[in-house]
């Protein structure tokens, strides 16, 4: 029999973990958070194993008529969202630190899943702010200053868009990464614009896999090869849908008849 | 010079946004990709070759993001993502696209190797900053132990 007040500690650090790993945060971050939660609660023997798509728990109270229990969360899905990250490593260190009940815990860390995002327009901002910058970097001119920060505002947008129909890394890499380059293309066309590299590359950064290059290393060097691992597999995955997106449309341009 | 470090301050803010940074970080955030950066141009400029000036910028993200998480009291990652996207050889990868669209195989060899290296480097150097700032840790906390009587 598992007591109730066992089962509230293990919801608690699960959500937590699950929170954390949706949000981007390394599996080592991830597992330390989950055995300290648990601890604080005086259960003594805690494993933990956190992968990007599942994480195990399993704990015993270590008293003479305990059973051990094994819990396995599955994560589907993820966003970057470093708020989180940072409200949930601070909610861990309180938890710990203070005698805060596992029921106000629970509240809290509803409240931190319920954290939006910046709203859409300051995103697309972002994105565009991202896209007209990296193009002054790699020589652009101020007309393409404007033309990236369209092109990498609208292949934001198409990705959001994307995001909330849930297709896979491939299919959305590719196509923001597509849409991103014929929007360079057709201002080009247009006579808008003056470096096409320029444009292209500044709106591609935006979909880089930098986080789960970083992550991918950080996570090996803590120890956790099978994270690393698939990280890594996912940043190569992200790297050739940017490539194949915008070489494939760059190709039909240009049997289309296109100047490139 | 100054120039490249406000252009990579703005868009690593740009990226800062779109992965959802705390309000109150974001010119620390922008601040070290602005440093990463321009520890990258400055190599360049020096007449080294891309991977090393990636590799020095990526550890002068990874020093920075420490120090800064020590200040804020916050997990370094939340520097160290978007501070080492302006140094991720998106250009590179890019031109590689670019040579083999040509059918040219000796560019793509050579600008792909280069692109495949200095991802490697970023990833390296990282490793290796981690590890030193680990190092310096556990001495200085041995340190402290053993002074206490």
């Amino acid at each position: 029999m598992i007591n109730q007040m066992q089962k509230k500690v293990l919801m608690l650090a699960l959500r937590a973990g699950e929170l954390m790993m949706k949000s981007g945060a390394e599996s080592y971050r991830v597992e330390d958070t989950i055995a300290r939660i648990c601890r604080a609660c005086r259960i003594p023997n805690v494993e933990v194993f956190a992968t990007p798509t599942g994480i195990f728990l399993s704990l015993d109270e270590g008293s003479e008529e305990s059973d051990t229990h094994t819990f396995i969360k599955r994560i589907k899905g993820s966003s970057i969202d470093l708020t989180r990250i940072s409200r949930i490593n601070h909610f861990s260190r309180e938890f710990t630190s203070t005698d805060l009940s596992v029921d106000a815990g629970i509240v809290i860390l509803e409240d931190i899943a319920a954290g939006k995002p910046y709203p859409l327009p300051v995103r697309l901002l972002g994105a565009g702010l991202v896209a007209s910058f990296f193009a002054l970097i790699f020589q652009g001119s101020y007309p393409d200053f404007f033309c990236a920060f369209l092109a990498g505002a609208s292949s934001y947008l198409l990705s959001v868009f994307l995001d909330k129909l849930e297709t896979n890394l491939f299919i959305r890499g590719f196509c923001c990464c597509a849409a991103a380059t014929i929007v360079a293309l057709a201002m080009f066309a247009a006579g808008l614009g003056s470096n096409l590299n320029s444009v292209i590359i500044g709106s591609i950064m935006i979909f880089l896999p930098g986080v789960a290059l970083t992550n991918a290393v950080r996570d090996t060097l803590a120890g956790d090869m099978i994270s690393g691992t698939s990280k890594g597999i996912e940043a190569v995955i992200i790297a050739v849908s940017i490539a194949s997106g915008v070489g494939v449309t760059i190709k039909l341009w240009t049997l289309a008849g296109g100047v490139f | 010079m100054i120039w490249a470090f406000f252009f990579s301050f703005c868009s690593t803010i740009g990226f800062s946004i779109l992965f959802h940074v705390p309000k109150k970080l974001l010119p620390a955030a922008g601040l070290v990709g602005g440093l990463g950066w321009l520890t990258y141009t400055y190599f360049i400029d020096a007449g080294s070759g891309s991977i090393l000036a990636c590799f020095a910028g990526s550890c002068v993200v990874a020093v920075v993001s420490d120090l800064f998480s020590r200040i804020f009291k916050d997990a370094a990652t939340i520097f160290i993502i978007p501070g080492i996207l302006p140094l991720v050889p998106g250009a590179g990868m890019y031109y590689t696209m670019l040579a083999i669209l040509k059918g040219n195989v000796d560019e793509t060899a050579s600008i792909g190797t280069e692109t495949l290296l200095m991802a490697g480097s970023i990833a390296v150097a990282l490793l290796v900053v981690a590890s030193v700032i680990k190092l310096l840790v556990m001495i200085g906390r041995n340190l402290s132990a053993n002074q206490r009587p």
